[in-house]
This record gives structure tokens, C-alpha cells and sequence, in this order.
């Protein structure tokens, strides 16, 4: 510790020198835009142009026009892109009729219903037969039929095609490591890249429309795909292949048949993780013109129907939920290759289904109400969620006031206003001297060369302000989401509940809380800060509840035996061997933390989100990406800092 | 092949050669017509509107969500066909870059007429007796003051990227801020807020739109608008100042189409250059969706059926 | 007897090795500097080895001594560094993808330490999958698998997962996998070791069965002594790399090559080892002897309380019933207590 003294002493005399006014221009602020500001000048902070040492966005407008205009990129993309819409009418022809694809007529909704109710039994029995059949049924009652349907044309295109691109990329870079060694980085930033970063480049090169919504969708959805099908393939014990070798396999039998298979929890991790980004892309995509429910819920948040979009959004958890259960319980189900069965008996469930499915085609005609569930018998109860909204905003409002009146004056605008206010090279040297102190030389470099391009490419300040409100909502989220993480930690079934919760609440789409919170708090940086903790405090619940129930039961008997109570256990075993898988959901918290402080420009903040939602509507590609970019390194800095510490401190621990 | 159909189609009637096998009788070609829609409910129960008259001249039709400022983009590269509200406060500057750099055209003006400025609910009056002139709003700033604007009156602004001026609050010497929501939503989120518990509000909003219905309200009525007020310091109240005026009270809706629209789909372009809303058949559209709360294609073919008259001269006139 | 089923020359392994630096004299023996290069691990140092049909052999060492590296040399899980391997005669080595797949597919099975298990196969589809591999079909390889269910005793359980069986029947699956193509030669790389006591001892009693039923041609691995003895016929024991000494567990318990081996034999249970034509004297005349004979070939330790219970010597009689020696107590008490003797 001592030997970074320095480092602490050279910022503090730089922070002396500028109070002493004897800072020159040239170590305080980088020549640029933001004028220092107390709150009270916010609304005019997003006037300024800014202006950049690198042009980055230049550099990246020409690059991409020249791929667009000169390599004849635009010619593929948009072939992609047509190829991709005639995919897309087929499944959406064959949800929802109309003439596109291949001119069906729309199936009776009955139908859906008995495939999703026989799919759910036959893959896991009634529980999950009611669960499917029931999401069906709510589509169909709340009159979201046609938008759900359209997410489902979409989705039926947009998961496989990630997942096959996800898994071919990822074997690929198994067997060759160069594309491994090259495809790291890509990845991490690509997942840390904000949504809305994504779309400008995507618009430019796909068009606008349903397909380009899916293709942003897909693009989202293949990076951990890709990951994780690496992980997997990695992590299959060398014994199996060898194993796989002696049964004499070919290669490709080696792949398919052992490799993959084996590979097969980080696989379904990998889908899994695909569908929940394709869902959680549902709305975002719908910015660029994809429809469905993502689109319709953008509209009624337009409109402030926030109950109609509550229940657009409920839509959305079920058709996750659902979804990621059959893909489990598909997966994990068994062939039974002793039982010699009749056909009638071995193909009961198709046979059924397809009695069924006739059935409902048949008796459609006679009753239209098997055919479509007719509007006037849709139900909504937008209305009583609408109210509980108001009484909420009534009668909270007044009580919060002072809340958010303290809030704002004596801890968010002091803590903004100290960020702006330290030079530019004590922000550097502190994190460098973090860096030196986790990591090493190397991390200090990495995490320094990550700031210095955010200040090369002009967008200093407003990074700041994003920092300040990512790290603000950190701290909330650890000082609520912990507590909560380890009382829920108590018993399992808590657990169970908690972890429960925190899936429900991942996959719900985050616009639509926006929405109240400005209700009550009014549009600041509180209402984005409050919406950022709503979301973020999620992995900081689920890693605490994950980190304590995964202590091994040896070490919890050994605490009870040396006599400790519920505190002793606590603080002296669960807390501390937990600790290093704590501080990777607090390491969750940070990157959700900066994914959602982007869309909480949605209430309107100064900081680089608003600017990237500037840039998506002016379709500015280099400003756009560059923006994405300082997000993206603000974020790996913290992530590589924090993972480096955990991986320490586990290894100390000996839980390796 | 197929990627340039379009084009081929389009080449082929330049060079008279007649129309091309696909084509249907009436429309001019089977290629759909890409109509795009907003996040707004007006502008898409009109698309349904113009693309379900497009239907009946036997056009096929696909409508397409897009952000409301890229769309002019999208349309001069054929990305989307036509935009049915080019509204003169918000769109005017992206719809005249699309014009110089070429491939769109401006198909008329309806005859509605629009406005965006400061706006209040009506129940704001009370509060402060003067409404809507603009001094009497500058008297009252401390009632719009938030704990987080220092004391001055806040003016609740729609996203940056709506490119309002920000300089006439200084131009004026108002003692206001204004500050950005990031999305309509926020600023229906600021206003139902600040209904609910009778505050006083004052913030962007334009005409027409569901608020009117909901909430009722007035334009702040600054100095009206003249072309010198934006170039020319020494005009208007403050000497040293440009931007010291209101925007323009009676805003244009223009319509917009693809340069090739007219090639392809003669008949269709020939429709849209005739097509002409009413600031009244606006209004009706919005309200069939935030009020009655119809589906937009629903409250489209209600339209059709309540205004044969309307329309029907659009499509079957014989010029 | 006959060709060996299995033989190599000079063959060696040397990690981290640029193939290019190889240097290697007339009979195959690697430049000894090359081996204590920077950066390189010799696993398999200069081993010759013949394996002939039927023949058990063990290969013995701790861990890091390049035993499972050397079977799966021989294998060709991992490509040696230098020497020949020869398989029935055929040049292992100079094999394309195409035979050896072949190869594999017919003439060896391995079982391996952690079982290998495919753990989204039943244990029916786990053994049937060398078989799959072969294109054979469904009926056929349904029914050959299901054989291979009932040889190692696992009737019942087809259709458990892996997860869902113990260590010893999740390695019956596994041996049941590498006889399912009923290959000539069956590599075992350390099979039992993962498992409990009382069950490791039960499965090598199984695997002693089978090995009388099949009589295959095997390559053992394992690091445990006296699971060697109890198992092999031959016993080769390995030491950084090197095969020390190799021959019948008596002779490596009688006459340790080197002072490795014998530290490793000076623990061994003798009498376990040792049979009793190996410590028997030569039939006397007219010596008088106990009623009943003990056979030549038992082991010391299963005669000791009947040799010791007598008060005269035991003759000793081969599978003819002739009387080839006599074994007085003094030989038991030997074998029991060999230190005590060998000052005198």
C-alpha cells in the first residue's frame, strides 16, 4: 500500500493547485465543451458542440463509408437483409395469415394453444403445459395476438440464426486459436457496447424495418453465444475426447457427437442466454422499426397508457419464461431405448397434437371464437393499474419531495459537481494507481489506455456524469441489494423466491418503469439514477443469494459445530468465502449499471446516453460508435479491475 | 437479380417500353409501397389511412416503424416510399437536407395546420392569471422552479435531438432553464405527473395531439415568428439578440415521397399528391386511438368509412 | 510364442519439443541433450516394449511417470515424438486419419480414469456409440450393447444417465464401451483408481472375469501395487519416463533391477506374491510329507495357515497331480518375515 503514496500525493497537489488557482488550463480540463456546471446550468449543457484531439467519428464516418461505398458492404447487407425479410414473412404468414411469405391463412389461435399446451406436457408435464398454454391464453385475452405473433415471427428467426452463428463462430475460434486470441476482445466489448450504439451502424447498412430490428437482434444475441460455446468446448474433459477418439470417431463425428454434446450446459447456458437477448432486444429493436410487442409497447408508453404497457410487458416476461422453459426441459429430456413401444404409443404426442391442431382448424368455422377471440371479449385491466399509478403519484408525491430535494442538492450535485470538477490527470492517476494496486502494471495500462481514448475522442465531461450516475446507483444497489441477497440467503426457499424474482424482473422491459419514476421524481438525473438501480440491483441480489448458498455444506457444519449463531456464521464463514463471488454480482451491477444508465437517457440526462440517442436519430455512425466505445471501455476498466481482484481473492481463498 | 427489381421495373417504363409483367393493373407495380410509421398516434392511423386507400387502388402496402427524423434518410434512399407528416417545427431542417442531397420529393402540404412550442395545460392559468402570453409566464418562473434548477423556472424541453433553440430563454431574458426529457414519454409522464397534483407545468407539445383532448391547454404566445428574428440581432424586443420570437404559429404538414414513386407507382403518387388532412381529420384520428382507444388499422378503416367523401376525389377524380 | 500384438521401439514423447531440433542416432536413441533441454518435458524416454496375444501387462508408476502418456502413445491419443509403434505388425505411426479411425473402430478399446462417460448418453446409448460410430445399425447395435449390458452385470440400468450411476457402475458402462466393438487389444488407463476400496476390489474381481472370458491382449495402468500383483502377468514399472524394469511380479519383488523398483517392492505383502513353486524346495526322496499337497501355483499367502498347521513338510504338485517340490514352514516364515532372515 505504501508505495502508491505518490500516486495519492500527486493527485492531491493537483486538486490543491486548482483550488489555489495555479492549475495551468492544460492539466485541468481537456480543451473542450461542457461548461463546469453547477446543476443549475444542466439544461444548457446539451447545446455544445464538441470537439475532438482524435477525430475517432471521422475516422469511423469514412471507414464505414468506404466499406458501404467502395467494398460494395452495402450490396451483401442488403441482400442479407432481403433474404432475411422473405424468411420472416414465412413465419410470420404462418403465425398471422396475410399475404406475404407463402399466402396461409392465419391458424386458428386454438391451434397455437393446443401446440403450446401438448409442447409444454410432453416436455415436462402439466405444470409447464399450463404455463405455455397459459401464455397463449393471455396473448389471446389481453388482445395482444397480432403484436405477440409478430415478436414470434421474429424470434423464430432471430434465435436459431444466432445460435448457429453463435456456435459456428465459437467452434471455429476453438480450433483456431488466432480467432480465439482475436475474438476476446471483440466479444467483451461487444458486450458491453450500449444497445443503442449498435442500431446507427446497423441502419446504415440494413435499411430500416422489421428485418433490421432483427438483425440488430441477432447481433446482440451471438455474443455470448460465441462465448460460451468456446467456454463449453474448452471445458470438455480431454478424457471424453479421447474417449470419443477410441470409439473411433471422425472429426466431425468427434464434433457433433461428443464434443458438443458434452459441451451441452454451457450450450443451453448459450441458448438460454440468446433467447433472454432477444427479448430483451424486443423493445430495443422496435427503436429501428422492428414490430411486435416490443413496438406496440413503445407506442403506449408514447401514449402514457402505462397500464396497457404493463401488460404488454407482462407478454414479454411469459413469452421469456415460456420459451426458456421448453428450450430447458427439450433439452434435457431422455429417449427411452428400451421400451420397444407400438407406434400409436411411441408417437402419442405428435398424434395428438395433430388430432388437435385439426380439430381446432375444423371446428373454427362453426365457432368463431376458436378461430379469434373477438375484441369486445379481450380483457385489460389497464385501468386499475392506471390508478394504482395515480393514487402512488398522488400520494407519494408530496412525501418524496424533500426526499429528492435532499437527494439532489446536497449528494447527486455535489458528488457530479466534484467529478467535473477534479483535472482530467488526477481522474487518470487514481485509476491507474488502482490498476497498479489489483493488477499490476498491465492492468494500469489497460485501464489507463481505456480513459485516454474517451478523452482523446472529446467526450471527457459527459463520461464523468455517466460515471457519476453509474457509480451513485453501484453504491445504492450494494447497500440495498447485499442486505437483501443475504437475508434471502437464509432459508432455501427464499432463495428460491429471490432468485425467482431477480429472472422475472431481468427479462421485464425497463422502459416501462421509467415511466412512473419520472412520474414521481420529475425528469433529472434522480429518475434515471432510480431507474438504473431498479435494474442493476439485480445481479447484486442474485450473487449474494448464489455466493452464500454455494458454500460447501462441510464448511456450514463446521460452523455449527464450533457453536456459531445465525451473526457468527455470517460474518465469520458466509460473508467471507462468499465474498469473491459477491463482488463479481457487484461487478454485474456496474455493467448492467452502465447498459441501463444509456436507456435511461430515455428520461433525459446530459451524459453520453443522450448523446448516443442523438446520434441514432441524426444516424450518425462515427459519433455514435465512439460514444458506444466510451461506455463500452468505462465499463471494461471496472470489469477487469473487479475481476481481477475477485479472481485474487478467490485464489487465496482456495475455491479454485 | 431480385435486389434490383425496382430499378429495372422503373428503367423499363422510362423507356417506355410498357409495364412489367408483375405489375398490377391499377398501382403501376407489386413491389409494396414501404409506409412508415412514427410513435405517434396521429401520423400512424394516417399511414394506415393512405396505405388501406392505396390498397383499394390495388397497391400492396407495408407499413414499417421508424424513428421520425431518419425516415427522410430512409426515404431518399427508397428505404421507405412516402412520409405523410413532415411537420415544420421538428422536421423541417432534416426534410430539407434529404431535399438538397437528392432522391426525395416534397408531395404537397396538407391543409392542417401544426404548432410546436411552450405549451400548458389549461388548469395552469389558475396558478398563473396571464397565461398565454409569454411575459406573464416570465413573471411566474419561480412557480415552475424544481430543486434542482437553482430557482429558476423550468421549461420541460423534448429530446435534444429535436434541435429546438435553446437561446431564445436568454434572448428573452426569461428567468428559466430548460431541460431535456430523453423521449416523448417523459414529457406525457411530466405532464400526467404534474396534472394529477395540479402543479404548474409548462413544456414542449405541438397541435395537433392527444393532449388537447386529455387535458386541454395553450401555446405560450411569444413574439410571433419572422424569418429575420433567426438571422438578424438588431430585430425584434432585445437588440443584441437573435431568437427572440416564438416558432412559426402556423407550422406546415407537408407529405414526402420517393423520387421513383412517381415512376413506379404512378397511380399511388398521383393519389398522394391530392391527399390533404385537415387539422380536424388529425385530430379525429389521434383521438379514435388515445381516447377511444382504437387500434390504429381499426381507427384507419373507421376514418375511410366516415369520410367517403374526403377521400374518394383523392383516388378516382379524373384530373 | 507367437508375434507380439503390440510393439514399440525407441519411442519416446518429449513435450514442448521443436520437431525440427529432433536429433536421433542409428537405433532410434534421441541425443541425451535434447532431452534436458529448456522448456521440454520428456513424458516417454527411449521405451521397448513387446505386449503378446492374451497377455496382461501393467504398467506401474506413480503419477508423472509418463505411464499414461506411454499407453496413449500407443493408442495414438497423442502423436510421439520419435520411435516406432507397431500394432499386430501393422505401423501404428505411419497411419492416415482414415486407417487408424479404421483401426479404432475394430482393434482397440481404452477405459479411462473418470470414466469418459458421454453425459447425455444412457448407459445403453454409451455403449452403443463405438458402434454408432461404426454405421451399424439401430437393431443391431441396440442388441450388441445390450449383450454388452448383461456381460458386465448392469441389466436394469440401460437407460440411466451417467449422473444418475455409481463410480463402479458408471466404469462398467465404461468398460462395457470399450468391449462393445470386442477390439483385440483393451487399453485400461488407470480404471479403478477413482473408485472406493471394497468396490475397487470388486471391480477388478469382475474385470479378472471377463479377462477369463475374453482373453484379450492388455495394456494396464495404474499406480497402485498391489492392484499389479493381484492383475498381471507382466508388470513393467516406469520412472521419469523410463520402464525400469519389466517381468513377472516374482521376479520384480525377488529381483529388483534397481534401487527404485526395490524401494517400490520393499512394502510388498510377499506372500502375496510370491507362489509357492517360487520358494519350494525340490523333492527329496523318501522325505516324509504332509497328506495333502498344495498346487505350485497358489500363492503364498493362501497356503501359509495350512503349510503352518502341519507338523510335516507339504508337497507341492502341479496341474498333473506330479509332485514337483516340497515346502517346509521355514519357506512360509521367509516369505512372511524376510528381514529377519537375511542377516543370518
Amino acid at each position: 500500500m505504501k508505495g502508491y503514496a505518490w500516486l495519492g500525493a500527486l493527485v492531491l497537489a493537483l486538486l490543491l493547485a486548482k483550488s489555489a488557482g495555479l492549475l495551468p488550463a492544460f492539466l485541468d480540463e481537456l480543451p473542450l465543451h461542457l461548461e463546469k456546471s453547477s446543476i443549475d446550468t444542466l439544461g444548457d449543457a446539451g447545446k455544445e458542440a464538441y470537439t475532438e484531439l482524435v477525430p475517432f467519428g471521422l475516422i469511423l464516418d469514412h471507414t464505414f463509408e468506404f466499406m458501404r461505398e467502395e467494398l460494395g458492404v452495402s450490396l451483401v447487407t442488403r441482400f442479407v437483409s432481403k433474404r432475411l425479410k422473405e424468411l420472416i414473412d414465412i413465419f410470420d404468414n404462418i403465425l398471422r395469415g396475410g399475404r406475404k411469405g407463402l399466402g396461409l391463412s392465419a391458424p386458428p389461435w386454438t391451434a397455437l394453444l393446443v401446440i403450446a399446451f401438448i409442447l409444454g406436457y410432453s416436455l415436462k408435464g402439466w405444470r409447464l403445459a399450463l404455463l405455455s398454454g397459459g401464455t397463449v391464453m393471455y396473448f389471446a385475452i389481453f388482445g395482444l395476438w397480432k403484436f405477440a405473433m409478430e415478436t414470434l415471427a421474429l424470434l423464430a428467426a432471430a434465435v436459431p440464426i444466432s445460435i448457429i452463428i453463435g456456435l459456428l463462430v465459437g467452434i471455429v475460434a476453438y480450433r483456431k486459436k488466432w480467432l480465439e486470441l482475436a475474438l476476446l476482445p471483440i466479444l467483451s466489448v461487444a458486450q458491453t457496447l450500449p444497445h443503442f450504439a449498435y442500431l446507427i451502424p446497423v441502419v446504415v447498412f440494413f435499411g430500416i424495418g422489421h428485418q433490421t430490428g432483427v438483425i440488430a437482434t441477432i447481433i446482440f444475441a451471438v455474443p455470448p453465444m460465441v462465448r460460451l460455446t468456446l467456454l463449453g468446448l474448452q471445458r470438455v474433459a480431454p478424457e471424453i475426447v479421447e474417449a470419443g477418439k477410441m470409439s473411433g470417431c471422425t472429426n466431425l463425428q468427434l464434433l457433433f457427437r461428443v464434443q458438443l454434446p458434452s459441451a451441452r450446459n454451457e450450450l443451453l447456458l448459450g441458448v438460454n442466454q440468446v433467447i433472454m437477448q432477444c427479448l430483451a432486444m424486443v423493445v430495443i429493436a422496435a427503436f429501428i422499426g422492428a414490430s411486435g410487442l416490443g413496438y406496440r409497447l413503445l407506442h403506449k408508453l408514447q401514449s402514457l397508457k402505462l397500464g396497457q404497457s404493463l401488460e404488454i410487458g407482462v407478454a414479454i416476461v411469459l413469452l421469456a419464461v415460456v420459451l426458456d422453459g421448453l428450450s430447458r426441459a427439450w433439452a434435457e429430456k431422455k429417449r427411452d431405448y428400451a421400451a420397444d413401444l407400438p407406434f400409436h404409443r411411441r408417437f402419442r404426442y405428435p398424434i395428438l397434437l395433430v388430432v388437435m391442431v385439426a380439430a381446432a382448424y375444423l371446428l373454427a368455422p362453426y365457432f368463431p371464437i376458436l378461430e379469434k377471440v373477438p375484441r369486445d371479449l379481450t380483457v385489460t385491466y389497464a385501468k386499475t393499474w392506471d390508478g394504482l399509478v395515480d393514487w402512488i403519484v398522488l400520494n407519494w408525491s408530496d412525501g418524496l419531495t424533500n426526499f429528492r430535494y435532499f437527494l439532489i442538492v446536497n449528494v447527486l450535485a455535489p458528488l457530479r459537481d466534484a467529478l467535473l470538477y477534479m483535472p482530467y490527470p488526477s481522474v487518470l492517476l487514481l485509476v491507474a494507481g488502482l490498476g497498479l494496486l489489483l493488477g499490476g502494471y498491465y492492468s494500469a495500462l489497460l485501464t489507463l489506455a481505456f480513459l485516454v481514448f474517451i478523452g482523446l475522442a472529446g467526450w471527457w465531461d459527459r463520461a464523468m456524469i455517466t460515471a457519476y450516475m453509474v457509480v451513485f446507483a453501484t453504491f445504492i444497489c450494494i447497500v440495498i441489494g447485499i442486505p437483501v441477497g443475504i437475508f434471502s440467503a437464509l432459508s432455501e426457499r427464499r432463495a428460491k423466491t429471490a432468485l425467482f424474482w431477480c429472472d422475472t424482473f431481468q427479462t421485464f422491459p425497463s422502459f416501462i418503469y421509467i415511466l412512473p419514476v419520472i412520474m414521481l421524481f420529475q425528469v433529472n438525473d434522480l429518475s434515471a439514477i432510480m431507474a438504473v438501480i431498479v435494474y442493476a440491483i439485480i445481479p447484486a441480489v442474485r450473487y449474494t443469494v448464489e455466493g452464500i448458498r454455494s458454500i460447501a455444506p462441510e464448511l456450514e457444519e463446521a460452523a455449527t459445530m464450533a457453536g456459531c449463531n445465525t451473526r457468527q456464521r455470517l460474518v465469520h464463514l458466509q460473508l467471507p468465502v462468499a465474498i469473491p463471488h459477491i463482488m463479481l454480482g457487484v461487478n454485474q451491477t456496474i455493467m448492467f449499471a452502465f447498459s441501463m444508465v444509456i436507456i435511461a437517457a430515455f428520461v433525459g440526462t446530459i451524459d453520453l446516453g443522450q448523446q448516443i440517442f442523438k446520434a441514432l436519430s441524426e444516424t450518425n455512425i462515427g459519433k455514435g460508435v465512439v460514444l458506444g466505445l466510451c461506455v463500452s471501455f468505462m465499463a471494461l476498466a471496472v470489469d477487469h479491475l473487479v475481476t481481477r481482484w475477485a479472481r485474487e481473492r478467490r485464489r487465496l481463498l482456495g475455491l479454485d | 437479380m431480385k435486389l434490383f427489381s425496382k430499378r429495372a421495373v422503373a428503367s423499363a417504363l422510362f423507356a417506355g417500353l410498357g409495364i412489367s409483367g408483375t405489375a398490377t393493373a391499377d398501382c403501376g407495380s407489386s413491389d409494396p409501397i414501404v409506409i412508415p410509421t412514427h410513435n405517434w398516434s396521429s401520423q400512424i392511423v394516417m399511414s394506415h389511412v393512405v396505405g388501406q386507400l392505396f390498397e383499394k387502388i390495388g397497391c400492396n402496402v407495408e407499413y414499417t416503424s421508424t424513428d421520425s427524423q431518419a425516415v427522410y434518410e430512409a426515404v431518399r434512399i427508397g428505404d421507405a416510399t412516402i412520409e405523410l407528416e413532415v411537420w415544420e417545427g421538428s422536421f423541417a431542417t432534416s426534410f430539407n437536407t434529404a431535399l438538397d442531397k437528392g432522391g426525395i420529393l416534397d408531395a404537397g402540404t396538407h391543409d392542417a395546420v401544426t404548432r410546436e412550442e411552450w405549451w400548458y395545460p389549461t388548469y395552469v392559468e389558475e396558478h398563473c392569471p396571464g397565461l398565454p402570453d409569454w411575459e406573464a409566464l416570465a413573471a411566474c418562473a419561480e412557480m415552475f422552479a424544481r430543486p434542482d434548477s437553482g430557482g429558476k423556472g423550468v421549461y420541460v424541453d423534448g429530446p435534444v435531438e429535436w434541435l429546438h433553440d435553446p437561446a431564445r430563454i436568454e434572448a428573452l431574458g426569461m428567468n428559466f432553464i430548460q431541460i431535456n426529457v430523453g423521449g416523448a414519454a417523459a414529457l406525457w409522464a411530466e405532464l400526467e405527473a404534474a396534472a394529477k397534483q395540479n402543479k404548474p407545468i409548462v413544456m414542449f407539445n405541438w397541435s395537433p395531439n392527444f393532449t388537447d383532448a386529455l387535458y386541454g391547454g395553450s401555446f405560450i404566445e411569444f413574439p410571433a415568428f419572422d424569418e429575420k428574428c433567426k438571422t438578424d440581432a438588431s430585430w425584434g424586443i432585445n437588440p443584441d439578440a437573435t431568437n427572440d420570437c416564438g416558432s412559426p404559429a402556423g407550422g406546415y404538414l407537408k407529405k414526402a415521397a420517393w423520387y421513383m414513386m412517381p415512376v413506379t407507382w404512378p397511380a399511388a403518387y398521383k393519389a398522394l399528391t391530392r391527399i390533404n388532412f385537415t387539422t380536424n381529420h388529425v385530430g379525429t384520428m389521434a383521438m379514435f386511438v388515445d381516447v377511444e382507444e382504437m387500434e390504429h388499422d381499426e381507427a384507419a378503416t373507421r376514418w375511410i368509412e366516415e369520410n367517403e367523401d374526403v377521400w374518394s376525389p383523392w383516388l378516382y377524380a379524373s384530373q | 510364442m507367437s508375434e507380439p500384438v503390440i510393439r514399440c521401439r525407441s519411442l519416446y514423447k518429449i513435450f514442448g519439443l521443436n520437431p525440427a531440433d529432433l536429433r536421433i542416432d542409428g537405433d532410434g536413441v534421441v541425443e541425451p541433450s535434447i532431452l534436458e533441454r529448456e522448456g521440454t518435458v520428456t513424458a516417454v524416454d527411449n521405451v521397448n516394449l513387446d505386449v503378446s496375444p492374451g497377455e496382461l501387462l501393467i504398467v506401474m508408476g506413480l503419477s508423472g511417470s509418463g505411464k499414461s502418456t506411454l499407453v496413449r502413445c500407443l493408442s495414438r491419443l497423442i502423436e510421439p515424438t520419435s520411435g516406432s509403434v507397431e500394432i499386430e505388425g501393422m505401423n501404428l505411426l505411419g497411419m492416415g486419419d482414415r486407417e487408424l479411425i479404421d483401426l479404432r473402430r475394430s482393434k482397440m478399446g481404452m477405459v479411462f480414469q473418470n470414466f469418459a462417460l458421454l453425459p447425455h448418453r444412457t448407459a445403453l446409448e454409451n455403449i452403443a456409440f463405438p458402434l454408432q460410430m461404426r454405421g451399424m445399425k439401430r437393431r443391431d447395435y441396440v442388441e450388441r450393447a445390450r449383450r454388452m449390458i448383461a456381460l458386465v452385470g448392469l441389466e436394469g440400468r440401460e437407460n440411466n444417465f451417467p449422473r444418475e450411476l455409481s463410480g463402479g457402475q458408471q466404469q462398467r458402462v465404461g468398460i462395457a464401451r470399450s468391449l462393445a466393438v470386442e477390439p483385440d487389444i483393451w487399453f485400461l488407463d488407470e480404471p479403478f483408481s477413482a473408485l472406493d476400496p471394497l468396490i475397487r476390489k470388486e471391480m477388478q474381481d469382475e474385470f479378472l472375469r471377463l479377462q477369463s472370458l475374453l482373453n484379450k491382449t492388455i495394456v494396464f495402468i495404474t499406480h497402485d501395487f498391489d492392484e499389479a500383483l493381484k492383475l498381471a502377468d507382466r508388470i513393467a514399472i516406469m520412472f521419469n519416463g523410463r520402464i525400469e524394469q519389466i517381468g513377472r511380479p516374482e521376479d520384480i519383488v525377488l529381483n529388483p533391477a534397481t534401487d527404485y523398483v526395490s524401494r517400490f517392492t520393499s512394502d510388498v505383502p510377499r506372500e502375496k506374491v510370491l507362489r509357492v513353486g517360487s520358494v519350494m524346495n525340490p523333492p527329496s526322496e523318501g522325505e516324509e510329507v504332509a497328506d495333502r499337497a498344495v498346487d505350485v501355483t497358489d500363492r503364498v499367502e493362501n497356503v501359509v495357515e495350512y503349510v503352518l498347521g502341519q507338523r510335516l513338510p507339504v508337497p507341492v504338485v502341479d496341474s498333473g497331480d506330479t509332485v514337483v517340490g516340497v515346502m517346509h514352514q521355514a519357506h512360509v516364515l521367509k516369505v512372511l518375515f524376510p528381514s529377519r532372515s537375511e542377516p543370518a
